[in-house]
């Protein structure tokens, strides 16, 4: 008797990022998820050592909080 | 103040303020013993009604998402409307349960036809046949449906809370409303990922999975299901998960039986990740160890695995990385995706606890495998 619905629009913004790993150096490097991205798929050139990056994750994390 | 002005106002009346509080207070008392009831159950009453007109957003936002999904990506060829909505009515009825032997092979066969109508039924509306899209439109219907179900069942005992006054009706279901809605919430939070084939929280064991899959020869063993040979210190690895990045679970149980029964591997130790629904308190990613069949579902893959480990003598290990349901079915949170590291480690440690060199080890990462290779 007491229960109330919870509101819908009080939900905490998140941001999905794509993680590339080296898997010769294990560099990693953190970028804005684009469609198409899935884990195991091969990214970008590793910036340190030029081999073919793959992607290790796929997580999202929430979006800092704006200052008013 | 209450009793100030009534003194003033009732000056004129030939009763004073004090008598006419009492009154009110025994008329009162009259009323809630009476008509308590009556109200409670008014109120109980807007309370679920706003709770339903939240789910019938919340189903027409799903069915809306779902169509739209199989008319831009899926390049349905004719308006897929009239199809979904029949879709979103269809009924999967359980076999009888009165006769419980095998019951469980019975429960295959029914989910398994529902599985393959929904893949004919998503393969005969769009007009493409990329297995991504079609899978992530199978996940979209499935929401779409699950939300017209939660909204149908609840508007029904609404409505017979209403019809026959019933005031235990009503307020069992405005005590549930709060955990059905959140339910419901997670469902439609769970379309945007699909939408965008996101790997899921539910996902993680994919993930670990495919870690040893990554550069090995991949076979399939069952539906949606593909395994990979890969060694740790000395011992033969035999990984499978659901095949990715489509949106499937695979048939782990099936697979493992497979695996076991018909190709000869004599697994010392079968060793199962999986996503486990935390308890309120528990944090998000906590690794977890245990032993038994670590998957969820309807029970089907969970008795294969287990009759398959019993009959022959197979120890079975689990590895749960715990998450609420909204952390499970929406785009996996930084903490489960970072646990996936700590997760190889306890995994590594286990196989050598366990097993010794030149034993042969079946690793299953179980989970919705959208959005993770292998």
């Amino acid at each position: 008797m007491m229960s109330s619905v919870p509101s819908l629009d009080k939900k905490s913004k998140l941001l999905v990022y794509t993680i590339e790993e080296c898997p010769i150096c294990g560099q990693k490097t953190k970028r804005a998820f684009q469609v198409g991205d899935y884990v195991t798929k091969d990214g970008a050139k590793c910036t340190k050592d030029g081999n073919t990056t793959k992607i290790s994750l796929v997580y999202a994390e929430p979006a800092p909080r704006q200052s008013s | 103040m209450l009793s100030l002005l009534t003194g003033v106002q009732l000056q004129a009346l030939p009763i004073d303020s004090n008598t006419l509080l009492s009154v009110l207070w025994v008329a009162s008392f009259f009323v809630f013993f009476f008509y308590g009831t009556r109200l409670q159950t008014y109120n109980a009453l807007r309370e679920v009604g706003s709770g339903l007109n939240k789910l019938k957003v919340m189903k027409d936002k799903a069915r809306k998402e779902a169509i739209e999904y199989l008319t831009n990506v899926g390049k349905a060829p004719a308006d897929p409307t009239q199809r979904v909505d029949q879709f979103l009515d269809y009924v999967t009825i359980m076999p009888v349960d009165m006769d419980p032997q095998g019951l469980v092979g019975k429960v295959d066969h029914v989910v398994t036809t529902n599985n393959e109508r929904v893949r004919g039924e998503v393969a005969s509306l769009i007009g493409q046949t990329n297995p991504v899209s079609v899978s992530i439109s199978e996940n979209l219907l499935e929401v779409a449906t699950s939300l017209n179900q939660i909204h149908k069942i609840v508007r029904h005992y609404y409505l017979m809370g209403k019809k026959t006054n019933s005031y235990f009706t009503i307020v069992q279901l405005q005590m549930l409303m709060p955990l059905i809605i959140q339910e419901a919430d997670a469902l439609l939070n769970a379309v945007d990922s699909f939408k965008v084939g996101q790997p899921v929280g539910d996902g993680i064991g994919a993930v670990v999975a495919a870690r040893y899959m990554v550069g090995k020869e991949k076979r399939a063993v069952a539906k949606d299901t593909v395994m990979a040979i890969s060694e740790y210190k000395g011992r033969k690895l035999y990984v499978l998960k659901a095949e990715g990045p489509m949106a499937y679970v695979g048939q782990p149980g099936l697979a493992i039986k497979k695996v076991v029964d018909e190709l000869g591997v004599k697994p010392s130790a079968i060793i199962m990740v999986d996503a486990a629904l935390k308890l309120e308190g528990e944090k998000t990613g906590e690794i977890a160890e245990g032993v038994g069949a670590a998957i969820g579902g309807i029970g089907v893959e969970k008795f294969q695995i287990e009759e398959a480990a019993t009959n022959h003598k197979i120890p079975l290990y689990a590895i749960l990385v715990k998450q609420s349901l909204v952390e499970a079915i929406t785009v996996m949170r930084k903490e489960i995706a970072e646990a996936t590291d700590k997760v190889i480690q306890v995994l590594n440690r286990v196989i050598e606890e366990k097993t010794k060199e030149g034993d042969e080890v079946l690793v299953a990462g179980i989970g919705n495998t959208l959005g993770v290779a292998q």
